[in-house]
């Protein structure tokens, strides 16, 4: 009923993302699980996880978590409003509009931590 | 009002069980507690910390010492991984037509999620981390 507009591509990006960070969330527990393995295995994980490939992935399922929470309160919003599906496009658009004001200083933040130079 | 109530209804009246619609009010009720949940743990180990150089083992020992962060981590993980596994049932049953195949994948994916759900609540409840002297 969205007919490839805007709702349309709010449901496929909630969709992808969703399973993209469930797929990341698997891999997280058991990488931070490991440390049960004790300090020489984990330090040695973290180490071959400093290459800024994994930060890039970390940046990456970051944003993919942002847009998924804040499309989430988008839906919340559609669901239990008398407003919200009306203004449904004008809230995808909000959220955008928050994306960059959260996103972008976290994003930044996050490649500082990968590619600057540290101490 | 009227819309407000026609949406829960409409809910009700799609839900082809109290189960499902158990379900539909959990990603609702879920997801909220999670947006706050996941924006803080985002917040404490990707923002506050430079996860690239101080997340270590012994950063590791601090947060596994501390019951306070043990039962955030442990919320954290029980409903990403309820909320997560039940959306991706969503996606298995739209797009899987076969009911054989989607049995087998719901099996597999069940599977899978529940052993790393395991070792995940090992690593939180059933493990006794020391500090490396």
């Amino acid at each position: 009923m969205y007919r490839g507009r805007e709702g349309q591509w709010a449901f496929y990006l909630h969709r992808i993302s969703g399973v993209a960070v469930l797929l990341f969330l698997m891999l997280h527990v058991l990488e931070m699980s490991s440390s049960m393995f004790g300090p020489e295995w984990f330090n040695a994980l973290l180490a071959f996880e400093r290459n800024p490939v994994f930060g890039l992935g970390l940046v990456l399922v970051a944003a993919l978590v942002l847009y998924h929470a804040l499309n989430g309160l988008r839906i919340i919003l559609m669901d239990f409003t008398s407003w919200g599906v009306r203004y449904q496009r004008q809230l995808w658009y909000g959220v955008w509009v928050l994306y960059v004001l959260i996103g972008f200083p976290m994003f930044f933040t996050m490649l500082g931590y990968v590619f600057g130079g540290g101490e | 009002m009227a819309w407000r109530a026609r949406r829960y209804e409409e809910a009700k009246r799609l839900a082809a069980s109290n189960l499902e619609l158990a379900w539909w009010i959990f990603m609702r009720v879920s997801g909220v507690l999670l947006v706050f949940l996941v924006l803080g743990h985002l917040y404490t180990r990707a923002v506050l910390l430079d996860f690239h150089r101080d997340l270590d083992y012994d950063y590791m020992v601090r947060v596994m010492n501390s019951a306070t962060w043990k039962f955030y981590n442990w919320l954290l993980l029980f409903l990403s991984v309820l909320h997560g596994t039940n959306g991706l049932r969503y996606i298995i049953d739209d797009h899987i037509a076969s009911g054989r195949a989607r049995a087998w994948v719901k099996v597999v994916v069940y599977t899978i999620v529940f052993l790393v759900t395991a070792f995940g609540t090992l690593a939180l409840w059933g493990w006794n981390y020391q500090p490396v002297e």
